[in-house]
């Protein structure tokens, strides 16, 4: 046989089923360049110098990975509807008298080509569109851009590798499929009636407990720590929940829309529950990929943009003041209150030497000590190590000593304390009575205050784990009976803090400055060696890390969300038009049978409005039940705005929903003129 | 009155660039009357199935008219077609055309769900006409699950479920075995003789001795006509058989 002639016989195969063809071959490579794009960033030098770049390389590598499953899993399905078309071809091929070789032949140059070129455009694309997408991260981040053009040799390498092996899978997971069947099954195929899924009442109740199991745990947890460790837990229950759920529920849910005589008989809905029953086995799958993308664009552009957004709200809670000074020290003496309090004195007067004031200023020093919570009493004498099986990270709080004269101060109250009783501002829940002892000491409650009043908010680490703050008229003497309590490695473990804040009305050139000043004449000059840490920050330096931080994530948040949602564009592109193709002989039937154009319509529109409008609503779903969860894991990074949260959830999910309902449109118009 | 009148129908084909054009049907004329069972035999190619698409509404004649009931099927709106087939037409198909996705007893509803009707009327006629088609067994079977018989039957049922004023069968038989043949040709006969009238397009010469009027079609013109009267089945099916060798030899009447 001529040179060239299988792979002529390829192209026009493929030029003849183009509109499948097509949108495959630009999901290849949207895939690929996607993939070439994450680990660009994840692998390469590009995002060296951005404050948060360890936590983001990490998730990119992550990403890589799952982009390479998800890649090959999509793949797969799609080239197996693919192949699944042209068998009738195939069938008119061998009786024309090749042989399966032959065939395979003609498959192995498909594969060929549609490797070649998802590789090249994708890696060409990806090495574009990483240009703009490390532009607009640079803008975001607010560092220069640079024109240098970063194509990394690695990352193609790695792409071509991973992409070849996939394809690979791909041609011999065809090739098995023509192999195995005989020509004349190769012409009947579209033909063999397939069985309408069973529904599955066992495996539907299982996917639903999944899921609602990991509901629960996002829905119980109540502190950013335990948030931390559960969180993944959760998702991945809720994403294999959606799975299991959507290819069992939905054959089932079909089956009881079919039971239901007065919807089942209708019109509109006669067809499409029917044909959707058909193949929901396939059609849960996609329904579900299409679920937990949305999910996940919404998720990370509702966290992301909050952060952003939120910026200087977070910055101001960790920075209250344009300079804000500390100490710490292990344990407890009068001291140090001493040395604190002359630190202040020496402070204002290096500022007043500036030629400036500090003004709205904030001082505190407290004790605290931490511990495991149960019955009303905070143990302290636990050994982390020997209960790393059985703690719930809901239960780790940390007791805050304060005089009462300071929390006077901080509040402007003027509460009075007798006879050894204390007032307790609880954070999470700890619950106890009349009475909380913290290790071997009892305080009697005077009364319950709020931890948000006033400056009492500076306390502590802004809710990251629960917390009991303790305000007794017997300061030093309360501390000096924690003093000497130690940890298992023999440290003590009340720890003393002081923290000095004020504002000194200087503009930011002058206020890093004075900052720069200040810190060296701490370190220099005031350190004494009674603390072993010293430190003065100023808001304004701060703020960059802040901007490079969450500007950092948003953008990557932006990045993964484009993807996800291209990805989930395809996915419905892809599926609304091979579905097209099966069903035209379909309504080619009920138009001889008298259905009319307006019914096809009517009918479509029903099918596709059940098909879209699970994912969505279900992701919605997802999104409310995942969001307390969310806002926890945001108060590591010290946001703690509910509103903004639930603003930038509600612009998020209107966003989307407009998008989805346009691609609705775009893609329903394109299975209507397949079909009709 | 007749049921359904066809006159002077002609119909050319143009090839898509006006070039040669091929005339499929010259000029037919014919009348069915009411409660008839008539078959219009012809060759590969006589311009059979041309002439019932016309019948269906599914094509329009390029000249002529259709009357069914003093309604001029040519004139039906194209929007109103559709509606206008399902309310008075029934189908019966070579390859069935049932629909894989749903049960028999679905694809029977199909066309009264598309006119939107109750549910209780639909079980309420199908009850009555499935014990005479012999489908009340696998009426919840899909359509792989039976033979080609009992899927042609489920057809026939569809067909019928509508009341039709006419039945129109494009080679019913043609896809079937000898014995699934007779039994359909049987239905055929009973349903005929309950009144429906049946306008069955064939080239199966058992097929259409059943029928009560032949109508032999070539070159895209009725060329002759023969009624069965009172003959038997075997004497049509010889009648028949001669026209046929009449037709073949190129003899003109």
């Amino acid at each position: 046989m001529k040179a060239g002639f299988y792979p002529k016989m390829a192209v026009s195969g493929m030029r003849k089923n183009g509109r499948l063809y097509v949108p495959y071959i630009a999901t290849c490579i949207l895939m690929v360049s996607v993939f070439y794009i994450m680990h660009l960033l994840g692998f390469s030098n590009i995002l060296e110098g951005f404050a948060g770049a360890g936590t983001a390389r990490d998730m990119l590598r992550l990403g890589t990975v799952v982009m390479a499953v998800f890649g090959t899993i999509f793949l797969f399905y799609t080239q197996s509807t693919l192949i699944k078309g042209r068998f009738k071809e195939f069938g008119l091929y061998s009786v024309l008298g090749m042989n399966r070789r032959n065939l395979g032949k003609i498959i192995f140059f498909e594969t060929l080509i549609t490797w070649f070129t998802a590789v090249t455009g994708g890696i060409a694309i990806g090495i574009g569109l990483s240009k703009l997408a490390e532009l607009g991260f640079r803008k975001m981040i607010g560092i220069g851009s640079s024109y240098k053009f970063i194509i990394s040799w690695q990352s193609i390498l790695t792409t071509v590798i991973v992409y070849s092996f996939i394809f690979f899978l791909i041609f011999l997971n065809a090739a098995r499929k023509v192999r195995f069947s005989r020509a004349i099954n190769l012409i009947h195929s579209d033909k063999t009636g397939e069985k309408p899924p069973k529904a599955n009442w066992f495996i539907g109740i299982t996917g639903l407990l999944i899921m609602l199991s990991g509901y629960v745990i996002a829905l119980k947890i109540e502190q950013p720590l335990s948030a931390l460790i559960w969180f993944f837990v959760a998702v991945i229950l809720i994403i294999i929940g959606t799975y299991i759920t959507l290819i069992a529920g939905s054959v089932l849910l079909c089956r009881i829309l079919q039971k239901n005589k007065k919807y089942y008989y209708k019109t509109n809905h006669f067809v499409s529950v029917s044909s959707m029953a058909y193949r929901m086995k396939r059609n849960g799958a996609g329904l579900a990929s299409i679920c937990i993308l949305l999910t996940m664009v919404l998720v990370i552009m509702s966290s992301t943009s909050s952060l952003y957004l939120n910026r200087e709200e977070v910055l101001h809670n960790h920075y209250p003041r344009q300079i804000n000074c500390s100490a710490n020290n292990y344990g407890f003496s009068e001291e140090y209150e001493k040395t604190a309090s002359k630190l202040e004195d020496e402070i204002i007067k290096k500022t007043n030497e500036f030629g400036t004031e500090a003004k709205d200023i904030i001082s505190i020093s407290y004790c605290d000590i931490s511990g495991y919570f149960e019955n009303g009493k905070l143990n302290v004498d636990i050994n982390p190590l020997e209960m790393t099986t059985t703690i719930d990270y809901d239960n780790v709080a940390v007791a805050y000593f304060i005089s009462l004269e300071d929390y006077n101060g901080l509040t402007g109250k003027e509460e009075v304390l007798s006879n050894g009783e204390v007032l307790v501002a609880v954070n999470g829940n700890l619950p106890f009575e009349n009475s909380i002892s913290i290790g071997s000491e009892t305080f009697k409650v005077a009364k319950k205050i709020s931890s948000n009043e006033g400056n009492l908010k500076n306390i502590g680490m802004n809710g990251l784990v629960s917390s009991l703050i303790i305000v007794t008229d017997d300061f030093n003497g309360v501390a000096s009976r924690f003093k000497d309590i130690s940890d298992y490695r023999g440290e003590p473990m009340l720890v003393w803090e002081w923290k000095f804040a004020f504002d000194t009305g200087l503009d930011e050139s002058q206020e890093q400055e004075f900052n720069n000043r200040l810190r060296s004449y701490i370190r220099d000059e005031l350190y004494t060696g009674d603390f072993y840490l010293v430190r003065s920050e100023c808001r304004s330096e701060q703020r960059d890390d802040f901007v490079k931080t969450f500007g950092g994530l948003f953008f990557l948040g932006i990045l993964l969300s484009v993807i996800f949602l291209v990805s989930c564009v395809l996915i419905i592109y892809y599926k609304q038009i091979s579905e097209g193709f099966e069903d035209q002989s379909r309504f080619g039937i009920m138009q001889k049978v008298g259905m009319t154009k307006e019914d096809i319509r009517n009918s479509i529109n029903s099918q596709m409005l059940t098909v879209f409008i699970i994912p969505i609503i279900l992701a919605c779903i997802h999104l409310a039940t995942v969001l307390p969860i969310v806002h926890k894991l945001l108060m590591l990074f010290g946001h703690n705005n509910v509103p903004l949260l639930l603003i930038s959830a509600g612009i998020c999910v209107l966003v989307c929903g407009i998008f989805y309902a346009a691609i609705y449109k775009v893609t329903s118009n394109a299975y209507y003129k397949i079909v009709a | 009155m007749s049921l359904l009148e066809a006159k002077n129908i002609k119909k050319i084909y143009k090839t898509r660039f006006g070039g040669a054009s091929v005339e499929a049907l010259k000029n037919v004329s014919f009348t069915v009357e009411k409660g008839e069972y008539v078959a219009i035999m012809g060759e590969s190619g006589s311009g059979k199935t041309t002439l019932l698409n016309i019948l269906a509404a599914l094509d329009k004649p390029t000249e002529g008219t259709v009357i069914l009931e003093d309604k001029d099927l040519t004139k039906v709106k194209e929007k109103d077609v559709a509606m206008f087939r399902r309310d008075n037409l029934g189908f019966v198909f070579q390859d069935f055309n049932l629909l894989d996705t749903f049960s028999l007893e679905d694809n029977i509803y199909l066309p009264l769900v598309l006119a939107g009707k109750k549910h209780a009327e639909m079980k309420q006629r199908l009850d009555s006409l499935a014990p005479a088609l012999g489908i009340g067994e696998i009426i919840k079977k899909y359509p792989y699950e039976v033979s080609g018989g009992q899927k042609q039957r489920a057809a026939v049922a569809r067909a019928l479920i509508t009341n039709p004023k006419i039945i129109l069968a494009d080679e019913p038989t043609g896809a079937l075995d000898s014995k699934s043949s007779d039994e359909l040709l049987a239905l055929f006969k009973k349903v005929n003789q309950m009144g429906q009238t049946i306008l069955m397009v064939t080239h199966s010469t058992k097929a259409a001795s059943n029928a009560s009027r032949v109508l032999f079609i070539k070159d895209g013109v009725i060329f002759h006509q023969i009624y069965k009267g009172e003959a038997t089945d075997r004497q049509m099916y010889q009648k028949i058989s001669d026209t046929l060798t009449l037709l073949a030899q190129g003899g003109d009447n």
